[in-house]
């Protein structure tokens, strides 16, 4: 098997670093897109690591990363240092014969290294570039700095979720990295198809904190249409109950169950024999007493065996899985989601698939996030028709390489 | 609709009517696309989801519903021959698993049927009933959200299924455009599970957990290890949001919080270093934040390159200077109602741009033989 060709001959050029980018450049990667990743020596993607060492480096610690490894399968690796007359020239060329550039480097350095859009417009105008700032590239704060954690404490996510005597409440890491990536190639995507019918490729714009905004459009919504922001209910609902979170036997073990009907309230009372509570207006009207009776009840199952029952019979919950379970879910195993794969200095690692599948089987990976500057050569001489002479001078001068070095 | 938007030219039928196909839809509409939903004579289920708008009726009186239908058509269909005969020409079905790629294939020799369901078409779940909670548990991400004792804490609204509906517009999308570069031919479906889309948020936390064997536990409202400083602090004006991940990072917060004695520990120059020592750092920041405004915070942090955030109540958002210059949000135009102020798309294409806001149809206001004939592709 190897990756669907669905995007064969479409070649991508991958400056981006991190979470978002990457990603957005993964997913052309799984539909068959030739991914070219573009890193320096020194300025290699920080996800491979921000806290550089030279022990860390010696230690190859730029390739150890299971952040940096999931984002970057499927694709190719080269080092140009683009801060070199050398390295820029490379890249121009590249872009001159690819379809997409992906950046999402802080505003400012691309126009710097005189590689910003214009400029690769000019090598390549059927080129579609995106570039994928926190708050977008125009505005007040187009030069401000932001991880996925900041822009989602920028979103206004935070006052929806939790309770309302809890801080504003965030729920993720880096919410807005996954988010800002599934946009981004939704958006290239989107461009190529423009690219197909106009001719003409185009500059594309991504802001990462107005991504979450759809992810938030109940409370973005009661805000418009009301006047009144939405009421931060915890794990309540003001239309179901029970519905909540629930403590199971051991030690923070839980399960969420969340009726939305009366007969998934019929079925929750028939498995756990909860009686004493009538239709959805006396449930929430008792909603203490009645959360109180479905703990009793859980605390006692053990989440793992429970879900299976409620789920049986037609009751949503489900347990509070955690990183560990991820990879052994009896779902995910049965569709094949995560492929082992070996990789270069960390071993076997497990790899997702695409979320989206023609047929039983999920889309395949052909290889795993590459080393630094694995594919220097390749690409130099393949795709851009250097001799062995010239990757060898650039070596010798510092441009490409295959490990970090420390400014 | 101009000629020059990026999907003109590609028609597709919604005939499932979730948020999570509603969505998907949505963007292909805002960019141009002819797309239907393809409505039971009461409407589709999002008809009847909150909010609502106070001088509405039903069926017209959902916000939600109103916002992921911007620029699509409504046509009434009494049954599954009706969405047949609607989709004739079409390049995509949206789908919940009720058709198969046979039901429209005679008609539609290439069409992408694309089916978004919670759990995928496939595997011990399939059957299983789906909500944003349920599948936000079982990727990992609700175990972290909340106080130590807990209860873990829900993350509000509909997020798992906006970001089903727009893992399925990539996965959708690609086919359609590898059908017009030559690269795939004849029907497909395509199986997108709103469990793994979700899953994109915690797979990382998936390997981490397979790799260490171990598993990582709540350590309390807004603390995600492993980076700290990491939170919303209360200042006398507003919330800051604080990310600080370097050690430059980290140097730069503590001279603008005075506390320039940390800057320079050994133990701090990481992240998992400062968290360690969360619980007499945390309360230091509370103390040296409190007084201070949290937009002077902001602009000076961000001067200094800290990435930090104003944390905008939902009041707040649609006034945000930012989002002002930005136009983040436009006006959706229902049929019965006052407009009223959206998030448009968050992706902007500068030569081909979509829609912003926009009208939305009222349920079955276009004619059947009418959506009929607009997904025609003689009509094109």
């Amino acid at each position: 098997m190897s990756r669907p060709g669905l995007l064969e001959g479409v070649r991508v050029v991958d400056l981006s670093m991190g979470w978002a980018g990457p990603l957005a450049a993964r997913h052309l990667a799984d539909m068959g897109a030739d991914v070219i990743k573009v890193e320096g020596c020194i300025r290699f993607d920080w996800w491979r690591g921000w806290e550089a060492t030279q022990e860390w480096i010696d230690d190859n610690g730029a390739e150890m990363s299971p952040a940096f490894n999931m984002v970057n399968r499927n694709k190719r690796d080269l080092t140009l240092d683009l801060s070199t007359p050398e390295g820029a020239g490379l890249l121009l060329r590249l872009v001159a014969i690819s379809d997409v550039v992906v950046e999402n480097y802080s505003a400012g350095v691309l126009p710097k290294l005189g590689l910003d859009y214009p400029v690769l417009a000019q090598a390549n105008p059927q080129v579609v570039m995106i570039s994928m700032p926190a708050f977008g590239s125009d505005g007040p704060w187009q030069a401000y700095r932001a991880y996925g954690s900041t822009v989602e404490q920028a979103s206004g996510l935070p006052h929806q979720s939790g309770e309302e005597s809890m801080p504003p409440t965030m729920i993720h890491v880096a919410l807005g990295d996954s988010v800002g990536g599934l946009n981004g190639a939704a958006a290239l995507l989107t461009a190529l198809r423009a690219r197909r019918r106009t001719g003409k490729g185009q500059h594309l714009d991504l802001s990462q904190s107005e991504c979450l905004f759809p992810l938030g459009i109940k409370g973005i919504l009661t805000q418009s249409v009301t006047g009144s922001p939405p009421q931060r209910l915890g794990n309540r609902s003001l239309e179901h109950a029970p519905h909540g979170v629930y403590p199971c036997a051991g030690d923070d073990e839980w399960i969420v169950i969340q009726v939305r009907s009366e007969a998934e309230w019929k079925a929750l009372a028939a498995v756990s024999g909860i009686v004493g509570f009538g239709d959805v207006a006396d449930r929430l009207a008792r909603q203490e007493e009645l959360d109180e009776a479905v703990r009793a009840f859980t605390s006692a199952q053990v989440a793992e065996l429970l879900m299976p029952e409620l789920q049986d019979a037609g009751v949503p919950a489900a347990r509070l899985a955690g990183g560990l379970e991820l990879t052994t879910d009896p779902h995910l195993a049965a569709r094949g989601f995560w492929k082992m794969m070996q990789r270069e200095h960390v071993g076997e690692l497990p790899h997702p698939a695409a979320p989206y599948r023609v047929g039983e089987a999920p889309f395949d990976i052909d290889r795993p996030a590459p080393t630094l500057g694995q594919h220097n050569e390749e690409v130099l001489s393949e795709v851009l028709g250097l001799g062995a002479k010239e990757i060898a001078a650039l070596a010798e001068k510092g441009v490409i390489g295959t490990k970090p070095r420390l400014p | 609709m101009s000629e020059e938007a990026a999907l003109a030219g590609i028609r597709v039928v919604d005939a499932a009517g979730s948020i999570a196909t509603g969505y998907c839809g949505k963007l292909f509409a805002d960019h141009g696309a002819v797309v239907i939903n393809a409505e039971p004579p009461e409407g589709f289920g999002t008809r009847r989801e909150s909010p609502f708008l106070p001088a509405a009726e039903p069926p017209e009186n959902s916000a939600l519903h109103a916002w992921l239908s911007t620029n699509k058509a409504s046509a009434v269909v009494q049954s599954v021959d009706d969405v047949c005969a609607l989709a004739h020409d079409a390049d995509v079905v949206l789908d919940d698993g009720r058709f198969d790629v046979e039901d429209f294939v005679a008609a539609t020799p290439s069409v992408v049927v694309s089916t978004l369901t919670w759990f995928g078409r496939t595997g011990p779940y399939a059957h299983y009933q789906g909500t944003d909670g349920v599948v936000q548990s079982l990727i990992g991400m609700v175990r972290g959200i909340g106080t130590e004792e807990g209860p873990p804490i829900l993350p509000a609204g509909c997020q798992a299924q906006i970001v089903g509906g727009l893992a399925a517009y990539i996965g959708t999308l690609g086919q359609v455009v590898a059908r017009e570069i030559g690269n795939a031919a004849g029907p497909v479906r395509l199986d997108t599970s709103l469990f793994e889309a979700n899953l994109c948020f915690t797979e990382v936390g998936g390997v981490g957990g397979h790799r260490s064997g171990r598993r990582v536990r709540r350590m309390g409202v807004n603390r995600y290890p492993p980076t700290y400083p990491l939170g919303i602090y209360p200042c006398r004006d507003g919330w800051l949001g604080v990310t600080a991940l370097t050690p430059s990072q980290w140097k730069s917060f503590c001279e603008l919080l005075h506390m320039q004695e940390f800057a320079d520990v050994p133990q701090y120059q990481s992240a998992v270093g400062r968290l360690q020592d969360a619980g007499m750092l945390d309360p230091l920041i509370h103390e040296r934040v409190r007084d201070r405004s949290a937009t002077e915070l902001f602009n000076r942090g961000q001067g200094a390159r800290i990435p930090l955030a104003l944390v905008p109540t939902m009041e707040q958002l649609f006034s945000v200077d930012q989002y002002v210059a930005r136009r983040a949000f436009d006006e959706v135009r229902p049929s019965a109602h006052a407009g009223f102020m959206a998030p448009v798309t968050p992706f902007r294409l500068f030569r081909t741009p979509a829609t912003r806001g926009g009208d939305v149809a009222a349920l079955g206001s276009m004619a059947t033989a009418a959506a009929s004939e607009a997904v025609r592709r003689t009509s094109a």
